[in-house]
C-alpha cells in the first residue's frame, strides 16, 4: 500500500470573486519510507498538496489518502516540518518537543527520554530550556524537525524548511536532513523551489507545471544516486560536482524552463 | 547615553523647582491664590497626612480609591477579557455580540456617571459600575485583537501535533494573545483612574478625588497640588505593578528583551 | 482536538447573527423596564429614551434644547483639541529632531502623564472659570498626549535613508523638518489625532459633570439630580453619536492619508 495517495486531485478556490485553478488532477504515489520532493514555480500549488496531506485543506475533488485513508483533519501521525519554525514563542525547546508526546498521552518518564533522544539527535543539547527566539533560525528549524521526529509519525511532511535560512545554515541542514534520512528513514513529502535541494534530498523529484498546478514528470533520483554513491560524500558540494548529478539537475531545470516559458517575469 | 539622559532629567527637573519657588515665594508674581508656594504645598501635605482634610487623613483616602481601583479592574478584567478571547476565537459570537459592542462604545465611559449615581447613589457601588465600564472595552478590545492576530500556522502547527481543545485554549490561544491582552490591561488601568477621579469628583465621601473636590470649593490650591500628585504616584505605582506582573507572566518576552 | 480556524461567516450569517444579537439586547432592556423588574423611573425602555431625545430636540432642558447644549460642547471640544493638535505636533517632532529637546521635555511629560486628565479640574476651574476656559484646559490634557507621543514616534522611527538622502541633497535641518519628518510621520499623526479626539472628547463630558453651565454634561447632571432618567440616557445617546461621528471623520482622513502613502 502507498503511504500518500494523490488521487485526480482537483482544487479550485474563490479569491475576490474570482475563480482560480489551483490544482488540476494531481496523481502521485509516494511508497512507505521514499522521500519525494515536488519542485515547481512559486504560486504552482505544491504546498496546496502538502497542505491537503497535513489536513489542513481538503481538495475539490479527488482524493487524498494516507496509509489507505481519506484524510479529514490534521493529527500527529502526519508530522508537519514549517516554512516559519512555527514553534510556540512561550515554550522552551524542551517543551516545545514534548507538546505533542503528551497530547498522544505517553507517560512523563517516557516523554524525557523520547524529547532528550530528539534533542541528541538535532544536536540540540544544552538548548532544552531556551525559548526558541533566543536561538538562531538554523537552530528553531532543528527544534522544527525534533518536534516532528519525536512523534514517530508515518509521514513527514516538509513544507520549504530551510527557505528561511540563509545560504550557509541550508547546507549545513541539507548535509544533516541526508543523514538523518538515510539512517531513520520516514516517508517524507518535501516542498521546495530549489532544483539542487530536491535533487540532493530526495529519492524521486515530482515536477509541477504553473497555475493550474500538475505533476509534469517524476523523475528517479534513488538509481542514480546508489549507482553513483553520492552517499559517501560527506559534503553537498562534493556531490553537486558529480556528473551524474550535474545531468539530472539540469534535466529538471530544462523541465522547468520549457514550463516557464514566455511568460514567466 | 541613559546616564546622559537621567543628568538632563534631573536637571530639568531641579530647574523647574527652581523657577516654582522664584516665581511663588521669592518673588510673588503668580499670586498664592492661583498656585501654591513650594511652602504652601509643604504645609497642605502635612495637614491632610497629619491631621486630615475632607473626612480623613491622607492614608484613609488613598486606600479608599486604591480598593475600588482593585475591584473595578479585576471586574472589569475577568470579564472583559475571556469575552474578548471567545470573541476572538468564535466567529459566531463575534457576529452576535459585536453590534451590541458597536452600540454602546461610543458612549464614553465617564457619560454613565450620572446613570450610575441614579442607580446606585453616591456610594462604592456606582464608582465600582463605572470603572468596570471603563476598564471593560480596552480588555475587550485588545484581547479580540490578540487572538485575531494569532499567526495561522501556529494554530496549524497545535492541531498537527493533535492538541486537545481544552489544552489548546490555555497552552496556545491564551499565550498566544497574551501579549496583547496585557496592552489592554495597562489601558483599562489607565482607563479606571481617569473614571475613579471623575466619578469621585461628582461626589463621594472618601477618596483623592474627594480631596480635589473639597479643595477646589474651598479654593485651596495647595491641596489641589497635593491631590493632583497623589494620583499621578498612584497612577504610576499601579502602573509599574502591572508591568512587573507582566514580565513575571510573559518571562519569554522578558528574555527577548535582554 | 482543535478545529481549524473557522471559515468566515457569509454577510448573511453575520447579519443574521448580529440581528438575534441586537434584538436580544433591546428585548431584554425593554423587558426589564416594561415588566416592572426594574422601576420604569430608573430604568425606561429604549423606545422612551429616543422619544425623550426627539423632546428634548425641541424644547429646552436645563436652560437650553439639546442641539444647544451639543453646540457648547463641540465648541469647548474643538477649541481644546484644536490647541492640544497645535501644541503637541509641532513639539513631538521637534522632540523626534533634536535631542536635546527630548531630554528636557521627556521627564516632565513623563511625570504629568500620569494624571488624569480630569484631576486638572480644580486648578482648571481656579484658573480659567467654568465657562470656556476651564473645560479647555481639560480637553487640552486629554488630547495633548496622543498628538505629542505619536508626532514623536512617527518623527523618530523615519527610516534613516530618508533623512540620509535628503542631507545628501543639501537640505537645510529646517527644511528637513517641514519636507521630510512631517510628510513621513503622517500616518503616524493622523492615528494619533483619533485617539486624541476621543481622550478629548470623553474628558469634555467628564468636566461639565464637574463644572460648567451649559453643555450636555451639565444637562445630564441636572436630570440626575431631578431623577429624570430618560433625559440622563437621551444624554449618552447624544454624546455618544456626537463622539461617533467624529471619530468616523477622523477615520475618513486616517484612511485616505494612509491610501495615499500606499500602506494597506
Amino acid at each position: 500500500m502507498d503511504a500518500i495517495r494523490f488521487d485526480g486531485v482537483h482544487k479550485a478556490f474563490r479569491r475576490a470573486g474570482i475563480d482560480f485553478v489551483a490544482l488540476e488532477k494531481v496523481d502521485l504515489a509516494i511508497a512507505p519510507q521514499e522521500f519525494v520532493a515536488i519542485v515547481g514555480p512559486s504560486g504552482c500549488g505544491k504546498t496546496t498538496c502538502l497542505r491537503m496531506a497535513a489536513g489542513f485543506e481538503f481538495p475539490t475533488s479527488g482524493e487524498v489518502t494516507v496509509d489507505g485513508r481519506i484524510v479529514t483533519a490534521p493529527g500527529p501521525d502526519r508530522a508537519v516540518v514549517f516554512q516559519q519554525f512555527a514553534l510556540f514563542p512561550w515554550k522552551t525547546v524542551f517543551e516545545n518537543i514534548e507538546l505533542g508526546l503528551r497530547n498522544k498521552g505517553v507517560p512523563k518518564a517516557e516523554r524525557g527520554d523520547r524529547v532528550a533522544e530528539a534533542i541528541a539527535l538535532m544536536n540540540l543539547q544544552g538548548y532544552e530550556t531556551a525559548f526558541p527566539h533566543q536561538l538562531s533560525g538554523g537552530m528553531q528549524q532543528r527544534v522544527a524537525i525534533a518536534r516532528a521526529y519525536v512523534l514517530d509519525p508515518d509521514v513527514l511532511l516538509m513544507d520549504e524548511p530551510f527557505g528561511a535560512l540563509d545560504a550557509q545554515t541550508r547546507v549545513v541542514m541539507q548535509e544533516e536532513l541526508v543523514r538523518l534520512a538515510r539512517r531513520n528513514p520516514r516517508t517524507v513529502l518535501f516542498i521546495t523551489h530549489s532544483v539542487e535541494e530536491a535533487v540532493y534530498l530526495a529519492d524521486r523529484v515530482a515536477v509541477m507545471t504553473r497555475r493550474p498546478g500538475r505533476i509534469k514528470e517524476v523523475i528517479n533520483v534513488k538509481p542514480v544516486r546508489v549507482a553513483e554513491h553520492w552517499d559517501d560524500h560527506a559534503r553537498i558540494e562534493d556531490v553537486m560536482d558529480l556528473e551524474s548529478f550535474v545531468h539530472l539537475r539540469t534535466r529538471i531545470w530544462k523541465s522547468l524552463r520549457d514550463e516557464k516559458g514566455s511568460q514567466d517575469r | 547615553m541613559i546616564a546622559r539622559r537621567s543628568i538632563v532629567g534631573l536637571g530639568t527637573i531641579m530647574v523647574l523647582v527652581g523657577c516654582w519657588y522664584v516665581l511663588t515665594s521669592a518673588t510673588g508674581l503668580v499670586s498664592p491664590g492661583r498656585f501654591p508656594s513650594p511652602q504652601d504645598a509643604w504645609e497642605s501635605a502635612w495637614q491632610v497626612t497629619v491631621t486630615g482634610y475632607a473626612n480623613g487623613r491622607l492614608h484613609e483616602h488613598i486606600l479608599h480609591s486604591l480598593k475600588l481601583i482593585a475591584l473595578g479592574f479585576l471586574v472589569a478584567a475577568g470579564t472583559g477579557v475571556p469575552l474578548g478571547l471567545l470573541m476572538g476565537w468564535s466567529r459566531r459570537a463575534d457576529a452576535i455580540i459585536s453590534p451590541i459592542f458597536l452600540l454602546i462604545r461610543p458612549i464614553p465611559p465617564l457619560a454613565w456617571i450620572p446613570l450610575a449615581i441614579l442607580w446606585l447613589g453616591l456610594g462604592d457601588a456606582a464608582k465600582i459600575m463605572v470603572i468596570w465600564f471603563a476598564a471593560f472595552v480596552p480588555s475587550v478590545i485588545n484581547s479580540y485583537t490578540g487572538v485575531r492576530t494569532i499567526e495561522c500556522y501556529v494554530v496549524e502547527a497545535a492541531s498537527m501535533l493533535g492538541t486537545p481543545r481544552w489544552r489548546f485554549v490555555l497552552e496556545v490561544l491564551v499565550p498566544a494573545a497574551s501579549p496583547m491582552i496585557f496592552t489592554g490591561l495597562r489601558l483599562s488601568l489607565q482607563a479606571s483612574w481617569t473614571t475613579l477621579v471623575a466619578a469621585e469628583l461628582v461626589g463621594a465621601l472618601y477618596g483623592l478625588g474627594r480631596i480635589l473636590n473639597v479643595a477646589q470649593q474651598d479654593i485651596y490650591p495647595g491641596m489641589i497640588l497635593v491631590g493632583m500628585i497623589c494620583v499621578a504616584i498612584l497612577g504610576w505605582a499601579t502602573t509599574r505593578l502591572l508591568a512587573h506582573a507582566e514580565s513575571l507572566a510573559l518571562p519569554w518576552l522578558r528574555t527577548a528583551e535582554a | 482536538m482543535v478545529s481549524l480556524a473557522q471559515r468566515p461567516l457569509t454577510s448573511a450569517e453575520t447579519i443574521g447573527y448580529g440581528a438575534i444579537g441586537l434584538a436580544a439586547f433591546l428585548a431584554l432592556w425593554s423587558a426589564l423596564s416594561l415588566t416592572g423588574l426594574v422601576p420604569r423611573q430608573f430604568l425606561p425602555g429604549p423606545l422612551e429614551v429616543v422619544s425623550r431625545m426627539v423632546h428634548l430636540v425641541g424644547s429646552p432642558f436645563a436652560g437650553a434644547t439639546l442641539p444647544q447644549h451639543l453646540a457648547s460642547s463641540f465648541l469647548r471640544f474643538a477649541y481644546g483639541f484644536a490647541l492640544g493638535a497645535v501644541v503637541g505636533i509641532p513639539l513631538g517632532l521637534l522632540m523626534g529632531w533634536f535631542r536635546w529637546l527630548d531630554d528636557i521635555v521627556t521627564p516632565i511629560f513623563d511625570g504629568l502623564r500620569f494624571i488624569a486628565p480630569i484631576a486638572w479640574v480644580p486648578f482648571a476651574a481656579l484658573w480659567f472659570g467654568t465657562g470656556v476656559g476651564g473645560p479647555i484646559l481639560i480637553i487640552f490634557a486629554g488630547a495633548f498626549p496622543p498628538c505629542l507621543i505619536n508626532a514623536y514616534r512617527g518623527a523618530r522611527f523615519v527610516s534613516r535613508p530618508l533623512i540620509e538622502a535628503a542631507q545628501m541633497l543639501g537640505t537645510p535641518s529646517r527644511r528637513v523638518i517641514t519636507e521630510v519628518l512631517l510628510p513621513a510621520s503622517l500616518p503616524s499623526i493622523v492615528a494619533g489625532l483619533r485617539v486624541s479626539a476621543g481622550l478629548g472628547w470623553q474628558s469634555l463630558i467628564g468636566a461639565e459633570l464637574i463644572v460648567a453651565s451649559t453643555g450636555v454634561g451639565f444637562m445630564m447632571v441636572q436630570a440626575q439630580l431631578n431623577i429624570s432618567t430618560a433625559t440622563v440616557m437621551a444624554g449618552m445617546l447624544a454624546i455618544g453619536l456626537v463622539g461617533l461621528l467624529i471619530d468616523v471623520g477622523l477615520r475618513q482622513v486616517e484612511g485616505a492619508v494612509r491610501r495615499r502613502r500606499g500602506l494597506q
